[in-house]
């Protein structure tokens, strides 16, 4: 009996997790304009995405933003996890307190005040802030991994080759690198999907005319919406999907306890 | 020396922006030269806008609360009654909230909207007759506030439920007390630390959205957030809504560091 309840408490709370964005999923794969039933099959909203110019720019826009984010995200991140280990004490503190501070402070702040800043130096928007933007609230989530990673490494390896003379760059190359790909490839896939997913920095410093797939679905619930958005939102989340999939198969148990740590 | 790219880029983008923010909101919207506090003067002089820094923390509050109530049982179950099950439901967890914001947002407004799928079973089964009225009000922003946050508040319940020892459990029912007692002087005392973090990663984020109580709300769903959003986009007092955007700021950095200071009396 008892085993029963929990078992509907999970039930129902998967539900409520789920059962909306299903009902998108499933709308966009009906005939109705108006998300109204009854159920009818149709690919036309999907026919119709292929030849929407407009959302095909903001899918291109989002992935180009996505991937660069993503892969500079990773080189800042592996640089300072590298360098982070010869630090003093304080300054580690200092540096990891600034470089976790993005994750702590409302999006909406962060967009606004690189708004201001733009404006300070008397510039027009342009896709270098947003891609600024983007790097700034994205880092943090490859740092994490890489850190994770890092703490989880054994260091003697690295004394271990310079020791028997193999210079730094050698023993970088051979030793510490293949210890932290699978984490680099991780954390860039972890930006990379911050990014492709982030609304509020594209809105508020896109260029005008330019537009990415979230500011496109916002234009849509604005201006009233049509079928592609359903069918829109369910190719993102199959993304999103893909890059959590990749991620969690690449980091496996380091990623459970990431999350563990960015609870505090 | 290596750690200094990221430094450089975290200042100029992060921390510099922060910094103009705070020196334009003390500037005036209206065109007079030098420092001025009106912007802040008038934030803290109208009621309208206290009303609404209690509304959004009021909201806050509820959110985190309801999650709680939510969570904690959840949490507990995975942490231990499910054996084997316990890790594809903690995957079908941490999945949605991965998902894009704005497309969770979306689905809330065409499942709760008037005419849709939720109505559309409320009739049938006959709990609800005509239409549903629940989009763009407080209830529907809460709804999907609650969507958005609570699986993070069930991940760091769960941490903490399934690092304690079962044998204190064991003793306690052993030496007589009863499930609640158990409970009450057991089990949740020793998961408190992941309740403390849990609150934090609901509540600190929820007073910065405005995105969900835009969408959902409407009218309905003014909060601060929304407010700086209007100053910047609608209204074009920038200033204005800079000092707005750094009041927030401070809301979120007095909250963060309340809520760790409590999370520290728990700490051994």
């Amino acid at each position: 009996m008892k085993k029963a309840l929990s078992r509907i408490y999970v039930l129902l709370i998967l539900l409520y997790l789920y059962v909306p964005i299903l009902v998108l999923m499933l709308m966009g794969f009906n005939q109705s304009r108006y998300n109204s039933m009854p159920f009818k099959f149709s690919l036309q909203w999907y026919q119709a995405l292929i030849k929407d110019t407009k959302l095909i720019m903001a899918a291109r826009n989002s992935f180009l933003l996505a991937i660069v984010t993503g892969i500079i995200c990773v080189i800042l991140a592996t640089f300072f996890i590298l360098g982070h280990r010869f630090l003093s004490d304080k300054v580690k503190g200092l540096f990891d307190s600034v470089s976790m501070m993005p994750m702590s402070i409302p999006w909406l702040i962060m967009g606004l005040s690189l708004l201001l800043l733009i404006r300070a130096v008397n510039l027009d928007k342009s896709m270098f802030f947003v891609g600024a933007g983007h790097v700034v609230i994205s880092l943090p989530y490859s740092l994490l991994v890489l850190k994770a990673r890092m703490a989880s490494m054994d260091q003697s390896l690295e004394e271990m080759s310079a020791s028997l003379g193999a210079t730094p760059f050698t023993t970088f190359r051979r030793v510490t690198l293949p210890a932290i790909a699978p984490a680099m490839v991780a954390g860039g896939f972890l930006s990379f999907m911050i990014s492709f997913d982030n609304f509020p920095i594209s809105y508020f410093l896109m260029p005008n005319g330019v537009s990415t797939l979230p500011i496109e679905i916002q234009s849509s619930i604005k201006f009233g919406f049509t079928p592609e958005i359903n069918a829109v939102s369910t190719v993102i989340i199959g993304i999103s999907l893909i890059c959590l999939t990749v991620t969690g198969i690449i980091m496996g148990s380091s990623l459970k306890s990431m999350m563990g740590k960015g609870g505090k | 020396m290596l750690t200094w790219p990221a430094m450089a880029v975290l200042f100029v983008f992060a921390i510099f922006p922060l910094l103009i923010m705070f020196v334009d909101s003390f500037k005036s919207d209206s065109g007079a030269a030098g420092i001025v506090f009106t912007n802040y003067a008038r934030f803290f002089s109208k009621s309208t806008y206290l009303k609404l820094t209690g509304r959004t923390v009021f909201n806050s509050v509820l959110v985190t609360v309801i999650s709680l109530l939510i969570s904690y049982p959840l949490a507990y179950i995975m942490a231990k009654k499910l054996k084997g099950m316990k890790n594809i439901i903690m995957v079908l967890i941490i999945i949605p909230f991965f998902t894009n914001q704005l497309v969770r947002v979306y689905s809330w407004l065409i499942f709760l909207q008037d005419g849709g799928i939720l109505q559309s079973i409320l009739n049938s089964v006959g709990l609800v007759h005509g239409s549903l009225g629940i989009l763009y009000t407080k209830a529907a922003v809460i709804i999907g506030l609650v969507h958005a946050f609570f699986p993070y508040m069930v991940i760091t319940i769960y941490m903490a439920l399934e690092r304690m020892d079962n044998s204190l459990i064991e003793a306690s029912t052993c030496l007589g007390a009863s499930t609640f007692t158990t409970f009450r002087k057991v089990i949740f005392p020793i998961s408190m630390p992941g309740v403390i973090s849990g609150i934090m990663i609901v509540f600190v984020p929820c007073l910065g959205t405005f995105v969900e109580p835009r969408i959902l709300g409407g009218v309905n769903g003014t909060v601060i957030g929304t407010v700086i959003e209007d100053q910047f986009f609608e209204i074009y007092g920038w200033n204005f809504g800079a000092a707005i955007a750094f009041i927030l700021l401070a809301m979120v950095l007095l909250s963060m560091a309340a809520i760790s200071k409590w999370g520290k009396r728990y700490e051994e």
